[in-house]
């Protein structure tokens, strides 16, 4: 018992000798900016770690143009596993250990909201999120350090939504859809859009993210006599689902979400089942025939070719790489309007007075816009079909646009 | 025996004062890595109670960790009838709770062991991360709870990542005691019996129901501390934080530190935190091998380095480290032969 005594001693006088440390500064000087991310490359989502590779290479790209007003970037970026008990972690060393002057596009929903107070809270700019929930881009009256990027799911959902009112009739809609916020925001959306109309889906079933197999819900939309299927799900549980819908024999019109139209995962799905289906785009598809000959892609392929650190043949044609692409375009267009006197305030207030025109990794015409007020930079995307092993846009710009 | 004792207490004091004065030769954020190392310590503290000495498999006691961080998490955002309680203090309750749930899972430990009972246990790790899912009102979903952010309390002029330091390592060096002292003494012989042979164990007179549940109740107390730390370290809990591989880790850890070897748990602790959060310095060392050029910021690649370390720790220490110590110091505590 003597022993427990002295230990806790031990540990109250450790306690009572801690000492204070410097606080951190900012990492930017005159010739460097210090950028950084938290992104999976192990785990599940490991594969979506090529975003950051993408950002990379255009970093080095742009330094060996002589970088940002006089400055180079350095970039650094952290594994997380997709855990946000990782991705805390690893924001505080960005901040505290590497000294990075803004954490910027860190990928995943629950990632990001985990460290947002935290970063607000030491007032660290927290750039362009890789993740479409609404939030990011909707609370920044309590959050003024956070901005999103991609458009959120609730208003791709709408925009599923509208496009069966105006070009489907009899629709008679069921719904496949991950259990979580990522898939309700998905479908709150779409009854949205559908508006009065919303009576028209005839089934919803959701599956646990942690479940093996949806076929046992496809099953069961099907037998609701649909003909319109939403796709609200992730990874393999799309694939599934199109395994699903093809083997039973079913032919609804199918619309699956943005995160989960890869053309890598559309190509090895029963194209029975795959052909005539919708998704929307606002990224360029380097896999796609239809951009072969595009500048914006070429220019990806190039740098892509030159900075990747051994990038492979098939990472060439891989949507995530463009995505990182162009997130890292919006931010150098970012940092070079905060000026030479570059602040985490001026950076903030150039990110919320943004209008970019011509990203060359994204859909022509579309146009990068933010206030303070509106903190959706991508805001316009186009519907694409795939035929024919790709996807092909059609029909023009819709917004995106949180009401 | 006496110089065995010696022996363990004055590595007890010269771990004491390396964690007194460590956090004045490392940066502000290695202490809280450190913190971090100090936490998967005190969870692996209780597992090896568990399976080192009483021979009890569990591959679940990161479910555990995870009750013990949601009850913090709840008790410090949404508190107990309206009144939000202080995170330090949550911390005892964290473990409480946990505890109680280790004592329900000993249940079926009465019956089952080896592979069946790893499978109860390895089905909890899978299925409690369901529960903040289901009952989302009350557990956050999966968009989980966010906490305050750590800092120190009665006016200490520290930073939060030292506060977190010497919070976490002055709860582990007591656990650490508590461990050796239970383990030195009657319950530890009942545990090592049992570990050894259940039958003999049971012919001598000692209660394997009581001690097998009290293991996992221990166990699971002590993995509630340090999932409770963690939410406390890291602001943030959702099912995702507390991973099905977060109970696979501990128990790799468990096997680097040598099962029956509570200072070698610190060796177990510091690589599975090494090996998640530095694995591109190793895959950076790994390089300096013939033939091998591994790029460590290219997705899965993380993961192949931590199962090429992990390889070749356990073909070099196969009784992880608690047994290379014993190598070493084993001829100073063991006598050839034994006067009478």
């Amino acid at each position: 018992m003597r022993v427990f005594v002295v230990c806790a001693a031990v540990a109250v006088m450790a306690v009572a000798s801690a000492g204070a440390r410097p606080v951190a500064t900012p990492g930017v000087s005159s010739d460097e900016i210090h950028i950084g991310s938290s992104v999976p490359l192990s785990g599940e989502a490991a594969i979506a770690g090529n975003v950051a590779r993408g950002i990379d290479a255009y970093f080095k790209y742009v330094n060996d143009k002589g970088g940002v007003l006089g400055r180079k970037l350095t970039y650094t970026y952290l594994d997380d596993g997709y855990d946000p008990g990782r991705a805390v972690n690893n924001t505080i060393r960005l901040i505290q250990q590497e000294q990075v002057f803004a954490v910027f596009s860190s990928l995943g929903t629950n990632n990001n909201l985990a460290v947002r107070k935290l970063l607000n809270d030491a007032k660290v700019p927290q750039l362009y999120v890789s993740s479409g929930a609404t939030t990011f881009g909707r609370d920044y009256k309590k959050y003024p350090w956070t901005i999103g990027y991609i458009p959120p799911y609730s208003e791709e959902g709408e925009i599923y939504g509208r496009y069966v009112v105006k070009n489907i009739k009899k629709a008679k809609i069921a719904v496949l859809y991950q259990n979580d916020d990522y898939g309700r925001d998905l479908l709150a959306g779409m009854k949205r859009g559908l508006g009065k109309k919303a009576k028209s889906i005839v089934a919803s079933v959701g599956y646990d993210p942690t479940s093996s197999d949806v076929q046992p819900q496809v099953t069961q939309l099907k037998a609701s006599k649909a003909n319109v299927l939403m796709v609200f799900a992730f990874g393999k549980f799309s694939l599934q689902a199109f395994n699903a819908v093809s083997r039973l024999g079913w032919k609804p019109q199918i619309f699956v979400n943005d995160v989960s139209s890869a053309a890598s995962l559309m190509a090895i799905v029963p194209q029975k089942a795959a052909n005539g289906s919708i998704s929307i785009v606002f990224g360029k598809d380097p896999a796609s025939p239809q951009w072969a000959n595009d500048k914006g892609v070429k220019l990806f392929q190039s740098i892509l070719r030159k900075y990747g650190n051994g990038a492979s043949s098939r990472d060439l044609k891989d949507g995530y790489f463009t995505a990182g692409m162009a997130t890292a375009y919006t931010l150098v267009n970012t940092l070079k309007k905060a000026g030479k006197n570059l602040t985490r305030q001026s950076l903030m207030n150039a990110a919320t007075h943004l209008t970019e025109r011509g990203n060359p990794f994204v859909l022509p015409g579309i146009v990068i816009h933010t206030t303070p007020t509106s903190r959706f930079p991508i805001t316009q995307v186009r519907l694409q079909r795939w035929s024919k092993g790709a996807w092909r846009t059609f029909g023009p710009l819709v917004s995106a646009k949180p009401g | 025996m006496r110089t065995r004792l010696w022996l363990e207490l004055s590595a007890f004091v010269v771990l004491a004062a390396v964690v007194v004065l460590l956090p004045r030769f490392v940066s502000d954020f290695r202490a809280r890595e450190l913190a971090i190392v100090g936490m998967y310590f005190i969870a692996l503290l209780g597992l090896s109670v568990l399976t080192g000495f009483s021979g009890q498999i569990s591959l679940g006691n990161g479910a555990f960790m995870a009750i013990g961080g949601y009850t913090t998490a709840i008790l410090s955002v949404d508190g107990f009838y309206g009144h939000q309680v202080r995170d330090l203090w949550t911390i005892p309750i964290a473990g409480v709770v946990a505890g109680i749930a280790g004592l329900v899972v000993g249940l079926p430990a009465l019956r089952l062991s080896g592979l069946y009972l790893a499978l109860i246990t390895f089905g909890i790790a899978v299925s409690f991360p369901q529960l903040p899912k289901e009952f989302d009102h009350f557990f956050g979903g999966t968009t989980g709870k966010i906490l305050n952010l750590a800092k120190p309390p009665f006016g200490l002029s520290t930073t939060a990542n030292n506060w977190i330091y010497y919070l976490t390592w002055g709860i582990a060096l007591v656990l650490l005691v508590a461990a050796w002292l239970l383990v030195r003494g009657k319950t530890g012989r009942a545990f090592k019996a049992i570990r050894d042979s259940e039958v003999a164990a049971v012919s001598s007179g000692i209660s394997l129901g009581r001690y097998k549940t009290l293991a996992f109740g221990i166990s699971a107390f002590y993995a509630g501390v340090a999932g409770s730390l963690y939410a406390i370290a890291n602001a943030y809990v959702n099912p995702d934080v507390f991973p099905i591989i977060l109970s696979v880790y501990l128990v790799v850890g468990l096997a680097v530190g040598g099962l029956d070897s509570l200072f070698g748990m610190i060796a177990g602790a510091a690589l599975i935190y090494f090996l998640q959060n530095h694995a591109d310095t190793v895959a950076r060392w790994l390089n300096h091998l013939p033939a091998l050029s591994l790029d460590p910021q290219k997705p899965g690649i993380p993961s192949v380095v931590f199962g090429i370390v992990l390889i070749a720790v356990m073909v070099l220490l196969p009784t992880g480290v608690g047994g290379l110590v014993r190598r070493l110091f084993g001829p100073l505590t063991t006598r050839l032969y034994t006067r009478s």
